[in-house]
């Protein structure tokens, strides 16, 4: 019998090296998947719960429109609060997405194929939710698009040198680019949508939304390519957009700011929070529509090294702070730290230095990185210590500046709470409404690490084996 | 646009089917899959895809005009402060880099459109909607005076369905 004519190449597509062995063919796929987009009690439920966060965000947003910024906790020279916290803790967020989707397919990492495009649906909706704080901490919201360079009729152009202008530009990109990116992956499984879909309404809005996508190999050929450049471009796109809001901070002649490490530490940060997300999402899918043998434990115990990774390096980023602040010897500086963490604030940075340092070293144990219930719990916490990562970054150091005449305190108010809450359901309210539209599982990435039907068993040469994996059907 | 589609379960049948189908001439192949695979990559041999011209092309746009418009706005509006440069390259290259990707990922994509000869608004003939759930198929575009022999080599290779379509 004719052999499989196999040349041997760099494939275009990631490797799986993390198996599903309980998955055995396409159609399993397909219809174990898609069954996350049938409504349900719960989805509804969680979907009322989110509507009612974001109307009780939005109620307080009205209410500071129309009393004006005061309602808000600000306290001079403290006039950066809960909204910029809130608006870096999105913006890390956002990062997890594009990095497993984007990063880790150029490193041909497997463990991303059946959680990436949960993460970069994240990515989406967390930048969406982080775009709207600055808007939020405008004093006059509407006047939002003076940031944005357009020829307007008095030819005023936004201050090139400025951060907040950086941020506009990186911001927007991020967030067209992720939504690109999301939305080119989910072509193809938009088409199997289509082509199982038998209600002529969705069909044909499916069929719009997949651009009439045949499976050609022609189309997965240049499929292949351009997802491989758009992975290439956003993966130095998502080093620099928390770069650029660190130099939001860095920039600035402030205590605890001023620092070169700000640009690192800001994206391994966001990387942490953002995987701590993932698993704050993804756990609660696997389990709730029995996606155990698609997302494994091997997947998580992967993505778990990765928060592990990220969180040393924070870990590591708030010990060279301190050491900085002694080895620098400027005392407003060293008073400042101390301030932070023994001080006023203490606190906020010990909730930080717990929860991100202290508590992710439990990843060292392979039990609990194989434990789901517990990566969840922890995921919580990673949450939790994220935020305070920016109270303690934004919050100390305009509280104990330079002068003791302008040290001060902060205290948000119940405005700059229901806004945060408002935030998370509008994040989740936007994730849900995707959760049941769209596969929250690459259907056709999945499919490729599925063992293809063959008609003979060994339909490839011994000599083509060293290139060959028969379990896959792909190359080394 | 006339000719012969042939779906298969198995694809070492699709991979052998092209094969004598490329070599026998019969006519211009499409081929449909529910997932790519190098075997069919590697049996249909076709060029590289030209979509990183767009990127490069388009970034390389973007990156020109993210430069230009920050040093341009910044002497039309000059700001003395301390003696500095209006237009400020280092800082500016945060706009260069950023519209770099913009333009260079937004330019890829469409060349993948350009390319895959998306958006399209109806389905044309050789096409089933089994090609994305798990079978692979086979369109061979030819003449009706050939399409007895091309559906001979599809059945010959285990085509679970043969059919004329016009």
């Amino acid at each position: 019998m004719a052999a499989i004519a196999y040349e041997p190449r760099r494939p275009n597509i990631a490797s799986a090296n993390v198996q599903l062995p309980a998955v055995r063919d396409y159609e399993q796929v397909d219809n174990e998947i898609t069954s996350t987009l049938r409504p349900t009690k719960a989805w509804f439920l969680m979907l009322i719960i989110s509507i009612g966060c974001l109307g009780l965000g939005v109620g307080a947003f009205l209410y500071q429109l129309h009393q004006g910024l005061g309602v808000a906790g600000y306290n001079p020279p403290v006039m950066w609060g809960v909204y910029i916290i809130t608006f870096v803790f999105w913006v890390g967020i956002g990062h997890a997405g594009t990095l497993i989707s984007a990063i880790l397919y150029l490193f041909r990492a497997g463990f991303r194929t059946t959680i990436y495009r949960c993460a970069e649906a994240m990515t989406v909706f967390a930048v969406m939710t982080a775009g709207l704080f600055p808007i939020i901490h405008l004093g006059r919201p509407w006047k939002f698009f003076w940031l944005i360079p357009y020829p307007n009729w008095r030819l005023l152009w936004p201050q090139f040198k400025s951060p907040l202008v950086w941020d506009v530009f990186a911001i927007s990109t991020y967030l067209t680019i992720s939504t690109t990116f999301l939305f080119v992956g989910l072509i193809p499984d938009i088409a199997v949508l289509r082509d199982r879909e038998t209600n002529p309404l969705r069909k044909k809005i499916l069929a719009f939304l997949s651009f009439g996508w045949r499976n050609t190999e022609r189309e997965w050929r240049h499929f292949a390519r351009a997802y491989l450049f758009l992975a290439a471009v956003s993966t130095p796109l998502v080093l620099s957009v928390h770069s650029v809001v660190s130099f939001d901070f860095a920039m600035a002649l402030t205590p605890g700011w001023h620092t070169t490490i700000f640009p690192p530490y800001f994206v391994a940060g966001a990387i942490f929070s953002g995987v701590g997300m993932v698993f704050t999402i993804i756990i609660p899918i696997r389990k709730y529509f029995r996606l155990q043998h698609f997302v494994t434990l091997n997947h998580l115990d992967a993505a778990a090294k990765l928060a592990l990774t990220t969180s040393l390096i924070v870990g590591c980023a708030y010990l060279i702070e301190f050491f900085i602040a002694w080895y620098g010897g400027v005392k407003a500086e060293q008073d400042f730290f101390w301030n932070r963490v023994f001080g006023q604030w203490w606190w906020a940075a010990w909730i930080m230095l717990t929860c991100n340092m202290i508590l992710p070293l439990s990843l060292f144990s392979q039990k609990l990185r194989r434990n789901p219930t517990w990566l969840w719990i922890l995921s919580i916490f990673i949450n939790i210590g994220m935020w305070f990562e920016r109270f303690v970054i934004v919050v100390p150091s305009l509280s104990h500046e330079f002068e003791p005449w302008m040290w001060t305190t902060y205290a948000p108010t119940w405005v700059d709470y229901s806004i945060l809450i408002g935030s998370f359901g509008w994040f989740f309210m936007w994730f849900l409404l995707f959760v049941r539209q769209f596969p929250v599982i690459a259907i056709s990435e999945t499919k490729e690490i599925v063992p293809p039907r063959v008609r003979h068993a060994h339909a490839h040469t011994p000599e083509d084996a060293e290139d060959f994996e028969p379990q896959t059907g792909r190359a080394h | 646009m006339r000719g012969v589609l042939g779906h298969f379960k198995e694809l070492d049948s699709a991979v052998e089917a092209i094969t004598e189908l490329k070599a026998a001439r019969l006519g211009a192949l499409t081929v449909f899959t529910p997932t790519p695979r190098h075997e069919l990559e590697a049996v249909v041999a076709a060029p590289p895809s030209p979509v990183r011209l767009y990127l490069l092309i388009g970034g390389l746009a973007g990156c020109v005009f993210g430069y230009w418009i920050a040093i341009w706005a910044s002497n039309y509006w000059p700001l003395v402060v301390g003696g500095k440069a209006f237009g400020s390259w280092i800082p500016y290259t945060i706009f260069g880099f950023e519209v770099f990707v913009l333009i260079g990922a937004l330019s890829t994509v469409a060349g993948l459109f350009i390319h895959s000869r998306i958006p399209r608004l109806t389905m044309m003939v050789g096409y089933d909607p089994r090609f994305s759930h798990g079978h692979y198929g086979i369109w061979v575009e030819c003449a009706p005076e050939r399409a007895a022999s091309a559906e001979a080599v599809l059945r010959k290779h285990g085509a679970v369905e043969v059919r004329g379509e016009r």
